[in-house]
């Protein structure tokens, strides 16, 4: 049962992936991305991670999106911009079949393998997924945590000084 | 595990299954009898003047720009606020940290005038 | 059962599609859609792996993939609106002052 309903998402998420590569209109784009974004938030849930999925929702389909989409309509690129044509795409394909093929190999061949942690579903779901990450974010990754804080400082001045007219 | 989310995806078949029967149901059932008023995007008010493809004016990027660094902002705020008793004193100073770094960006952005809307 | 090589190949697809469309396209919105596909792709590995090992380092580190997404698009699109002030266009090939 559950497989079927992850080879049902990963089709769509493969589909939607491919209609945000050839579309023509930008805004078909971003909705195919919308479209991503939520198989991927499912996939999240899948893995016992639901902070993961709700802040991929918040974050991903509600902001950067928005921001996107924002940016299509301040521009007008329906008329604006009514270039055909692409680059060389024989030499992509090769190249993203290559990438495919080799992520397919290592993935086959290697083991995975790494630090291993005692955190399983059945913790996940005890303790609550967001209190293990607020317990890892706030003690082992606290430098990181701040440095956050920094470049979003460093993203909303340059961002002011970049698109506002002749500051 | 994924029967706790069994709601969620009742309420998703819902939502799809009223937006694409309104459609078909109005398609099969209603009348077509159209003319240029009912054409029209408002069929009462005032008469239409230019596309609706139209540039949007860079005060919108601004504000859309400043909504998403500060909706990052409440989402390390979530976790932090879940553990907020266990991590006392020092949890607080951390976050109080951060959100003066913020802080900061929010001053400059007001000094510059960028939230102004002329 | 779903395995983790299963969520690993699904992300392999997505970035490679997403590397696809950063070759061919000319729009440069577009490109930065692709980008974010390709990002997406990596942090679903990130979980996959998390969930796997049992430990919550990835998942942080998706955390910290996201902060940068969220800077990277405050930048980017407004670097694509004063590229749209002075040539009224975003296609890359209108960008190519520094190529030789």
């Amino acid at each position: 049962m559950e497989i079927m309903y992850f080879y049902l998402l990963a089709a769509v998420a493969v589909a939607s992936g491919f209609m945000v590569v050839t579309c023509k209109s930008p805004v078909n784009n971003a909705i195919a991305l919308m479209m991503t974004f939520v198989c991927l938030a499912n996939f999240y849930v899948m893995l016992d991670a639901p902070f993961m999925a709700a802040i991929q929702i918040m974050v991903y389909a509600g902001a950067i999106l928005m921001l996107i989409i924002f940016t299509i309509m301040l521009l007008n690129l329906g008329t604006a911009v009514a270039r055909k044509g692409s680059h060389s795409v024989v030499w992509a394909t090769v190249l993203a079949l290559l990438i495919a093929m080799q992520g397919y190999f290592v993935i086959n061949r290697g083991e995975v393998s790494g630090i291993t942690g005692e955190i399983t579903g059945e913790m996940v779901k005890k303790v609550g997924h967001t209190e293990l990450i607020a317990k890892s974010l706030f003690t082992d990754f606290l430098l990181p945590f701040e440095i956050a804080s920094i470049l979003l400082l460093v993203a909303i001045v340059g961002a002011v000084i970049i698109a506002k007219k002749e500051v | 595990m994924l029967d706790n989310y069994l709601p969620i995806l009742v309420l998703v078949a819902i939502a799809f299954a009223f937006a694409a029967g309104s459609v078909v149901f109005s398609r099969l059932v209603g009348q077509k009898k159209p003319s240029v008023v009912k054409l029209a995007p408002y069929e009462c008010g005032m008469p239409l003047f230019g596309t609706a493809r139209d540039r949007f004016s860079i005060k919108f990027y601004i504000i859309a720009m400043l909504f998403i660094v500060f909706d990052i902002e409440v989402v390390f705020l979530y976790p932090w606020s879940v553990m907020f008793k266990r991590l006392g004193m020092f949890g607080f100073a951390e976050m109080g940290v951060f959100i003066v770094i913020l802080f900061v960006g929010y001053v400059y952005v007001w000094k510059k005038g960028a939230l102004e809307w002329e | 059962m779903i395995t983790i090589n299963h969520y690993l190949v699904l992300s392999a697809v997505l970035f490679s599609l997403g590397t696809f469309g950063v070759l061919t396209r000319k729009n440069a919105i577009v490109i930065f859609m692709c980008i974010e596909l390709m990002l997406n792709a990596v942090n679903l590995s990130f979980i996959s792996l998390s969930s796997h090992l049992g430990n919550m380092d990835g998942q942080i580190f998706v955390f910290f993939v996201m902060t940068v997404a969220a800077a990277e698009a405050a930048v980017g699109l407004a670097l694509m609106i004063a590229f749209f002030r002075n040539r009224e266009s975003i296609a890359v090939d209108d960008f190519s002052l520094l190529k030789w």
